[in-house]
């Protein structure tokens, strides 16, 4: 010991002398760092998803307590494709079955978005803030921090697959199918975490890598309901096994644990193995490359602007329209589904007495009401289209956030803008927005709802449905911007905050019996009754309460400082 | 004289700090002001208040005779900002975010115009304007800036540490743009902490310490309250010798020559002295900013010596 240390005259110069040790220091610092910066966020991850299990568990079972009630509902699923493509893989009419059937997929869509956005987090959006060439620089070998993430990734995935498997178990699951069950979930998720990191090398942004990855989770989503819609089916009928598209998404080898039943691990493999192989590309590509450049080069801009951009209306729709388009699209696929689900449901469930829970469950989705069974699925389906044009109008308010603290909104300030009319213009493209998302979904639920044999006045259902979400996410719009002018700081935070609770509450709260006075907290549960009895009362409080929100934002603005750019 | 820039007792507070005191601060018609200060004295802080970003919490401040916060826009069409440290659209390319700058300024009206002074100003910067916002780098976002408030003709060019991130060969170019918009008329606030640019391209000069003005004047002004630095070959002269000289401060003797500063209105007397001790290889140094910086600066200076002086005796 001693002959080292006079050997080494400054413990700086030491380091470089044992580079093993090192690399094992740097390892542990980065990891720690990592599991510091995403405690909380992880934490609500796992918690929602872990709590998303134990609630639809227990919803299941208050639902479909009987097994003839859960007989119906598979043989009914089994029997109309578009019901598979929306929950899983029947196995069997067990009551643990067939909760991991209806939500299954829905935990792993989740497990996926958590690990790609936890991947590209800590790899691309890193590069790209120049915090990696500041880690570069010191001992940490090049690869070092992408194999903390990669650790980092899979502890929480491990943690995510624990939580799960207690969610089911306290719902009252047999506890070794809910550990396969997990496994199943964390499994997904380490398979999302190799694609996150693969895209994080792929694009030269972090915006680029995040939406592919994401786009891959959904695509995997929906190649295994493509799967699961054409399987075969065995047995009693209650049982069925996949198409070939199942096998190519680590959602539909999720599926195949078939867990409470078959219980089998072998699926595992292949998830992993996917992610072995994927990870080890990972590696190969940043030995070969720069830091902070991609694999695909990004594309030159535009030397002169368009004419169109000539004003922050011109601005705030330049920098949303991929994400209104995004939305927009989701709003589309839904109504499709939509349209083609409500005709099926209603000729299957609507005049079966024995079936009167299946009609309850989608009486309560939403603000319900009562009337014809077509009209009432639509309006159900519509408050999901209503989530998803507030969350456009909740990412359009979040944009001027981060106009100001980027300090872009600081260079359009010292122009002769107003305040108000940059504020207001803003609010326009997310009112558009809206629109056009409860427009997509209205149309494409007329159409698909028509093409599957119904009247045309399906179409006077859809669009009736689809305008009794617009107050629902115009009161989002307008209390969000208001927020965004008192207490700015908030506008992230509680913009998902409300968003998530909002829409949880007024989706599941009916089916997992929260209090009347609870439910009223959710926009979602006050939509207006567009089926029977018609009710457009909330819809009214709310317009009303977004013009005031509105009008009181666009009068403070003016009187608030900007934030230091 | 017109002044299109007249703050007195500008007071602004961000919880328990004063980033601003009691700031004053005057500038004229067709003058080239620096604005002079070290990080944190609150000169960007001052420019966020002349421009309507942020609201004062005392004292006044007109621009163009108007209120900056309350006639924000009306002022705005009539001054071209660059931000000290410049943020554009990360996905917007530098030619987009020129344009939409200028069209949001009205400077586009004549396109043909509009189009030949970007053109002319983009080659003199060499700026690539296609690349996209989050590509550029520091200097490079500062170009786009500088283009985007020269390609529009302004009466008050409000720029902010301006060159902070251009390389030597740039700071030409920006020169001789200053030089250009202060012929054609324009009134120029420049802050910085580069006092050689300071004395090469202002007017008027006023320096700032921890949010109040400490000096204001015409650089000839300041140059009268500096002393000049002079030196010559040390060659034996005696301390008796040495004496003569009239109103030497600091007088010592370093590595063979004799140092000593003299009062700049206080030259001749002592010019006639050294002429009388034949004194050789003798250099006279012009007074400089940086002396009169370090003069109101130089307890923090000091301070900061006696902190590493205890860091290395430790």
């Amino acid at each position: 010991m001693s002959t080292t240390t006079t050997d080494r005259p400054a413990t700086r110069a030491g380091r470089t002398a044992v580079p093993e040790r090192g690399r094992v220091a740097t390892l542990g610092v980065l990891l720690r760092q990592r599991l510091r910066r995403d405690r909380w966020q992880l934490l609500i991850w796992i918690l929602c998803i872990a709590f998303l299990a134990l609630f639809s568990a227990a919803s299941i079972d208050q639902t479909y307590g009987s097994a003839t009630g859960r007989e119906e509902l598979i043989r009914l699923a089994i029997a109309n494709p578009t019901v598979l493509v929306l929950r899983g893989l029947p196995q069997g009419t067990g009551l643990a079955a067939v909760t991991f059937f209806e939500i299954y997929t829905f935990l792993a869509l989740l497990a996926g978005l958590m690990n790609t956005f936890l991947a590209v987090r800590h790899s691309r959006a890193e590069e790209e803030s120049g915090r990696a060439e500041l880690v570069g620089s010191t001992p940490a070998a090049r690869l070092t921090p992408t194999v903390a993430t990669v650790i980092h990734g899979v502890l929480a995935d491990i943690v995510l697959a624990l939580a799960t498997a207690l969610g089911f178990m306290a719902s009252g699951l047999p506890a070794y199918g809910s550990l396969v069950a997990g496994a199943a979930v964390g499994g997904a998720g380490i398979a999302f975490l190799a694609v996150g990191l693969l895209l994080a090398q792929v694009m030269s942004t972090s915006r680029g890598a995040n939406g592919y990855a994401s786009a891959v989770v959904v695509l995997a989503w929906v190649l295994r309901g493509i799967g699961d819609a054409i399987g075969t089916v065995t047995g009693s009928g209650t049982t069925m096994v996949s198409g070939w598209p199942t096998w190519l998404s680590p959602i539909g080898w999720g599926e195949q644990f078939s867990p409470y039943v078959r219980n089998d691990w072998t699926p595992l493999l292949l998830q992993l193995g996917f992610a072995i192989v994927l990870i080890a590309a990972v590696f190969g590509l940043q030995a070969v490359r720069d830091s902070g450049a991609g694999i695909v080069p990004e594309r030159a801009g535009r030397r002169d602007a368009l004419p169109m951009l000539n004003g922050p209306l011109g601005l705030a729709w330049r920098l949303q329209w991929p994400t209104v388009l995004g939305w927009t699209i989701g709003g589309l696929l839904t109504g499709v589904l939509a349209g083609a689900l409500g005709s099926v449901v209603s000729s299957s469930i609507a005049n079966d007495p024995s079936l009167g829970n299946i009609r309850d469950a989608v009486a309560h989705l939403g603000a319900g009401g009562s009337g014809p069974m077509t009209a009432l699925f639509l309006s159900a389906i519509m408050s999901i289209v209503g989530v998803l044009a507030a969350a456009c109008a909740v990412q359009t308010v979040i944009r001027l956030r981060q106009e100001e603290v980027g300090g872009s909104a600081e260079v359009m300030m010292a122009t002769p803008v107003s305040r108000v009319r940059w504020l207001l213009d803003f609010v326009l493209v997310g009112l558009i927005a809206i629109v056009l998302v409860l427009l997509a979904a209205a149309l494409a639920a007329g159409v698909s709802a028509t093409a599957a044999g119904e009247k045309a006045s399906a179409f006077n259902d859809a669009f009736a449905a689809a305008a009794a979400q617009f107050p629902v996410a115009l009161v989002y719009l307008g209390v969000l911007t208001l927020v965004f002018v008192v207490l700015p700081s908030w506008t992230v935070p509680v913009g998902w905050a409300a968003l998530g609770a909002g829409a949880f509450i007024g989706i599941f709260g009916a089916l997992i019996k929260l209090p009347d006075w609870l439910r009223h907290f959710s926009p979602f549960a006050d939509a207006p009754v567009v089926v029977g009895k018609v009710d457009w009362t909330g819809g009214y409080w709310m317009f009303g309460i977004a013009v005031v929100a509105l009008a009181a934002a666009a009068a403070l603005i003016r009187r608030r400082d900007f934030a230091i750019g | 004289m017109t002044t299109v820039i007249e703050a007195s007792g500008l007071e602004k507070r961000f919880g328990r700090v004063r980033a601003l005191d009691g700031l004053d601060l005057t500038v004229t018609e067709g003058e080239v002001h620096g604005f002079l200060g070290p990080n944190g004295a609150g000169k960007s802080t001052t420019i966020r208040v002349l421009l309507g970003l942020a609201r004062s919490n005392g004292g006044t401040a007109r621009v163009f005779g108007s209120d900056p916060w309350r006639d924000a826009v009306a002022l705005h069409r009539r001054i071209a900002y660059v931000p000290g440290d410049v943020s554009l659209w990360p996905n917007l390319s530098g030619g987009e975010a020129i344009d939409l700058l200028a069209r949001l300024r009205g400077g586009t009206a004549d396109k043909a115009a509009y189009a030949e002074r970007k053109k002319r100003l983009i080659e003199v910067f060499q700026l690539d304007p296609t690349k996209k916002g989050r590509a550029y780098s520091k200097g490079n976002r500062q170009k786009v800036a500088l283009v985007a408030a020269f390609a529009t003709p302004a009466d008050l060019y409000i720029l902010d540490e301006p060159t902070s991130g251009l390389d030597p060969l740039m700071e030409a170019t920006f020169n001789a743009e200053i030089a250009r918009i202060s012929r054609d008329g324009a009134t120029v606030l420049l802050s910085s902490h580069i006092l050689s640019e300071v004395e090469q391209l202002c007017d008027r000069v006023s320096i700032i310490r921890e949010g109040k003005t400490v000096e204001s004047g015409t650089l000839d002004e300041l140059r009268h309250l500096t002393r000049t630095e002079i030196s010559f070959a040390a060659d034996g002269m005696t301390d008796e010798q040495l004496a003569r000289i009239p109103d030497a401060h600091d007088l010592r003797t370093d590595n063979g020559r004799v140092k000593f500063t003299a009062d700049s209105d206080g030259l001749p007397p002592v010019l006639a002295a050294l002429a009388d001790l034949n004194v050789k290889s003798l250099t006279v140094a012009p007074p400089s900013l940086e002396e009169l910086f370090l003069r109101h600066y130089g307890d923090e200076l000091a301070g900061v010596a006696e902190l590493e002086a205890e860091a290395k005796g430790r």
